[in-house]
């Protein structure tokens, strides 16, 4: 792997001093003014630096081995169990008649150690996002600045950026695992804001990794007061984007494979910002029938 | 979508299956089948949705590797017997990759986890023609190959299939997940047959087509495509969600309907041949489907549920219900009653 790197990197250096030369096919993207992410050596302020590679850190101890393995079984038979009471764990008359649903709720570490918060700093900015429990254990405070200042390596055009991530469910032996919000059709969030608005991201699960940055965005406007705030935000109002940028063709989200929701505040205003969030539920609003609100790419609709 | 290319892609359809059945040289059943593949994925992917184009991809990936299996599996009965004839298939490697691949193409267990994305991916017409017509083709040809296939492994893959269709099906939400598990558990029953009795197993595609034809076109008449609209569709089309629930009960196999009849000449079959375990093993394992079946026609249509319904697709058009749909619930729900005759044919 090492040797790879110096030999692209040294073809790298000598086809930038002989371009006039015949392009090798397989050096394309080592010439040319763009740096291929592939093959550069830069590394962006904020990353970490390059760590032991993974195979250095196995651990071959056969009683650690075991005991991972009757922890791995003892959550499959949990998860058959829950499997033959019904969907989700609850019986399927439970899943037909709900209304509403507590997803995330946060009263101890552990309920915040699902979640992640992640701000600019990965790009080389300023901005400082902390995530603890509130008064008393009975909200999550997510805190911090947003500093909006630009990192300055030359191709960084913004910043000033902070969120709070879900991780992804896992289950037993490392499998993926998904919400099923189908039987939903809105978020209800209970914050307390600053009055700065913030975006809601819900990531639903990409298969295959051309639609690993596919996202489905809305907006939450929180009023700065001292009073706890219901917001329901409808998910016929997501609107899809990917790596930032809204895109042409919109469709409604499909809410059965859900893998996380995340909270972004980018408003491009420097200064200290603070959210308490008490818990994240589902709700089905039987008032509320949209299926979209956005015009889908199709010519001819079928109603 | 182009109406040409619609008409295009139909027609592709129906010339890859023709193509397929009527084939005695394993090249132009290969032709067929690819013909099949690479017309259905343009539909499959129709609506742009990156869910359906994600079970565009699935399907073109496994198709197209059970197809160079085929064609590789053929390729090696020619170089070992020099022919190329479709009911020659004696080499033992053929046969074990023809097995494979016909598996991979129908969907049995182990290779069935494309189906339930795929059709969950797809719209409920396409979902029609995936589980019915596109499982077409390969079955003619199992059907053609049956006397010298590796009677163990068939018959390992349909126990398999039936226990894993019943055991995934359980707690699905979404119509066509359900529905791709009935079709992998029905396959089940399909292939423990082909050894003994071939036309038993044309007779139980024929009844299950049947009956998943008119679960899909309800299901597309009332537009619902999970449980809980599924619930609150007794308001718009209550004599429908009756006729569904007998239409689903009777995929599930329950004896007044037409799907016990082929599960019940199966098991005769199998009784017949000295195979009495695998015939309890493969009725049991159905039973957790049933069990599914029944417990969503006691909570959609035994039980009226407390809310109305918020899903207003359902309530945009005033058509009439498709008379084909009318003639298709009859027969799956009130065939059993013809079984003396088909007795006799067997």
């Amino acid at each position: 792997m090492a040797l790879t790197v110096t030999l692209l990197s040294g073809a790298y250096v000598r086809g930038r001093c002989c371009r006039h030369q015949v392009l090798h096919p397989l050096l394309g993207p080592l010439f040319g003014n763009s740096v291929s992410k592939l093959y550069s050596s830069y590394r962006r302020p904020g990353s970490q630096p390059e760590k032991k590679p993974s195979w250095q850190n196995t651990d071959l101890s056969f009683k650690k081995s075991i005991d991972v393995l009757k922890t791995q079984l003892s959550m499959l038979k949990k998860e058959t169990k829950d499997y033959l009471t019904g969907p989700g764990g609850h019986p399927l008359s439970q899943y037909l008649l709900e209304q509403t649903k507590v997803v995330w709720e946060f009263r101890s570490q552990e309920d915040l150690n699902k979640w992640v918060v992640s701000s600019d700093v990965e790009i080389g900015g300023k901005s400082e996002v902390y995530l603890t429990l509130g008064r008393n254990n009975q909200a999550a405070l997510l805190y911090g600045t947003l500093n909006t200042e630009v990192p300055r390596d030359g191709e960084t055009k913004y910043s000033g950026y902070c969120s709070m991530r879900a991780k992804p469910l896992v289950g037993s032996f490392a499998r993926k695992k998904y919400y099923d919000w189908s039987n939903f059709n809105s978020l209800f969030l209970r914050v307390r804001g600053d009055g700065r608005p913030w975006m809601v991201n819900i990531y639903t699960d990409p298969y295959f990794s051309h639609q690993k940055d596919d996202l489905y965005n809305y907006f939450m406007f929180t009023r700065g007061g001292p009073y706890w705030e219901e917001i329901k935000i409808p998910f016929s109002k997501f609107f899809l984007s990917s790596r930032g940028r809204v895109q042409d063709d919109q469709h409604p989200i499909w809410l059965d494979k859900v893998s996380t929701l995340g909270f972004t505040i980018g408003d491009k205003v420097d200064g200290p910002f603070q959210l308490e969030i008490d818990f994240i539920g589902l709700l089905n609003d039987r008032a509320h029938t949209e299926e979209f609100a956005y015009e889908k790419y199709e010519r001819n609709p079928r109603v | 979508m182009n109406p040409h290319a619609k008409l295009i892609f139909y027609m592709s359809l129906l010339l890859g299956t023709t193509i397929t059945i009527s084939s005695n040289h394993w090249m132009m059943a290969w032709t067929g089948l690819e013909i099949n593949t690479l017309a259905i994925i343009p539909l499959i992917s129709k609506s742009h949705h990156p869910r359906a184009i994600e079970a565009a991809i699935k399907y073109f990936l496994v198709q197209a590797a059970a197809s160079a299996l085929v064609l590789f599996s053929s390729t090696i009965n020619a170089w070992h017997t020099g022919q190329w004839d479709i009911t020659q298939l004696t080499h033992p490697t053929s046969c074990l990759l023809l097995t494979t691949a016909i598996a991979m193409k129908l969907g049995l267990v182990p290779f069935h986890f494309w189906f339930p994305e795929v059709l969950q991916g797809s719209t409920l017409t396409t979902a029609l023609l995936l589980s019915t017509m596109m499982k077409f083709p390969p079955i003619t040809i199992l059907f053609l190959t049956s006397h010298s296939l590796n009677p163990t492994l068939l018959t390992a893959m349909a126990i398999a299939s039936a226990g894993l269709g019943g055991w995934m099906g359980l707690n699905q939400t979404q119509i066509r997940k359900i529905l791709a598990f009935s079709s992998i558990s029905h396959l089940g029953w399909m292939t423990i047959i082909i050894i003994y009795s071939p036309k038993l197993t044309l007779l139980t595609f024929y009844l299950y087509s049947l009956m998943t034809a008119t679960v899909f076109l309800s299901l597309d008449t009332i537009k619902v495509l999970k449980l809980s609209t599924m619930m609150t569709s007794w308001t718009k089309t209550p004599m429908l969600n009756a006729t569904l629930m007998l239409a689903l009960l009777s995929l599930a196999g329950l004896p007044p309907l037409t799907g016990f009849l082929p599960k019940w000449l199966i098991i005769q079959e199998l009784t017949k041949q000295e195979m009495t375990a695998v015939a309890t093993i493969i009725a049991m394992l159905s039973l957790l489907g049933l069990f599914f079946y029944l417990r969503l026609a006691y909570y959609s249509t035994i039980t009226l549920p407390p809310n109305s319904t918020n899903h207003m697709k359902q309530w945009h058009t005033n058509k009439s219900t498709n008379p084909l749909l009318a003639i298709l619930a009859s027969l799956s729900i009130s065939l059993l009653p013809l079984s003396p005759m088909i007795l006799a044919t067997i």
